[in-house]
């Protein structure tokens, strides 16, 4: 692949998939600058892998494998790699303020529930809340189809057992 | 709540999120003009320093025992001069796991299933262990540099005894370690006092970590 071909396709997976780099990166990092610095070395490994990209798989599991992996390795960072690091645009997160309802309720209680997850359990939640089919989980993740059913069904049920402990 | 308005609940408020969620094009333009191979400048000025004092120590050492060793090997006290070829070996080697270590780390391909990066990165950071190990193993040649043969021909047995009791306990502390740092033994008192500090927790994330994908693994 040429190197302005490689750009292009680079510019196109980022803007059509930057979603999938986003919620990771909310799910992974609680502080704004450690996600901005997240997304940032997200940016350099999919820069990186690019020329390895096998279109037997679907883009958005090639993406979800890389951004996973980054963020579940993202504690090895310290602060002192920011100098390396070239800054994303300031307002990239905006967290609209809005009076706290039911629904704003129920999603503080699912991320702190997430928050409390392990790093691989949160990278089942996070594929299983974006709705994808366990064989497409089970090809992200590397684990078989039954082991990813196992695994959602014992994270639901913590999941529940959470909610109704807290509204109780 | 029930499975849909739980993740309907997490689309929703996920978008209006992603809307104001920029990447520029100035930031993909400066991230494609990165060099591929710049692993030099991806290390922490930690570890950075760490290898470069690493290899001018083991470096100067190297030139001043080939010359010894060519030169006046006749003339100098043979116990110091194989405590510190050993230590500079035993430095040598740990040196070598270590950017070994880096590198591969570096150059892992992110793109393959989770359980397998993980799995194989985690690994690759568990190699620290190999570095303490052989550094640990350097610890009896501390007890011998200043041996000398007067002290054989001149010294009473009490001296003697003691000298030779503490370079045992150093020898079979640095043996005993060398067996015994393994991640197996990850949750024993004294291995958590040994790696007890910031500086070891990625490491003990690592485990962590490593425990978390053997879970997976074998979990039904």
């Amino acid at each position: 692949m040429d190197k302005q071909r490689q750009h292009h396709l680079f510019q196109t997976i980022v803007e059509q998939h930057k979603g999938i780099m986003f919620k990771v990166a909310r799910l992974y990092c609680a502080a704004e600058d450690d996600r901005q610095d997240l997304i940032q070395e997200m940016l350099i490994r999919i820069w990186h892998a690019l020329h390895r990209y096998n279109d037997e798989y679907k883009m958005s599991t090639w993406l979800y494998r890389i951004s996973l992996n980054v963020a579940i390795s993202f504690y090895r960072k310290s602060s002192s790699k920011k100098v390396n690091f070239i800054p994303l645009n300031d307002s990239i997160i905006d967290f609209p303020s809005e009076e706290k309802s039911e629904k704003e309720q129920n999603l503080n209680l699912l991320e702190q529930f997430i928050s409390e997850l392990k790093e691989l359990d949160k990278a089942v939640m996070i594929l299983y809340l974006e709705d994808k089919s366990h064989g497409e989980i089970a090809e992200i993740l590397g684990m078989t189809v039954s082991n990813v059913g196992t695994k959602i069904g014992r994270i639901k049920d913590k999941l529940k057992t959470r909610f109704s402990q807290i509204k109780s | 709540m029930n499975e849909n308005e739980l993740k309907n609940l997490w689309q929703s408020a996920n978008e209006r999120m992603i809307e104001n969620f920029t990447i520029t094009q100035k930031n993909t333009n400066e991230i494609s003009q990165l060099k591929v191979n710049n692993f030099i400048n991806s290390m922490k000025p930690v570890k950075l320093f760490t290898f470069l004092f690493g290899t001018l120590w083991v470096g100067t050492g190297i030139i001043i025992l080939s010359h010894i060793f060519q030169s006046s090997y006749g003339d100098i006290n043979k116990y110091f001069l194989f405590s510190v070829t050993f230590q500079i070996g035993l430095t040598a080697v740990a040196l070598w796991i270590y950017l070994f270590q880096l590198i591969t780390i570096y150059y892992l391909d992110m793109s393959e299933e989770i359980l397998k990066t993980q799995e194989k990165l985690n690994n690759l950071k568990m190699s620290t262990l190999w570095v303490t190990r052989v550094l640990f193993l350097q610890l009896p040649f501390w007890t011998t540099f200043w041996w000398n043969e007067t002290m054989f021909a001149e010294w009473n047995a009490w001296q003697l005894l003691i000298t030779f009791s503490i370079t045992a306990f150093f020898s079979f502390a640095a043996v005993w370690l060398f067996i015994n740092i393994k991640f197996e033994n990850r949750n024993k008192k004294w291995f958590k006092l040994i790696f007890n500090g910031k500086e070891w927790t990625p490491l003990m994330k690592s485990m962590d970590l490593l425990a978390q994908v053997e879970t997976y693994k074998t979990e039904k």
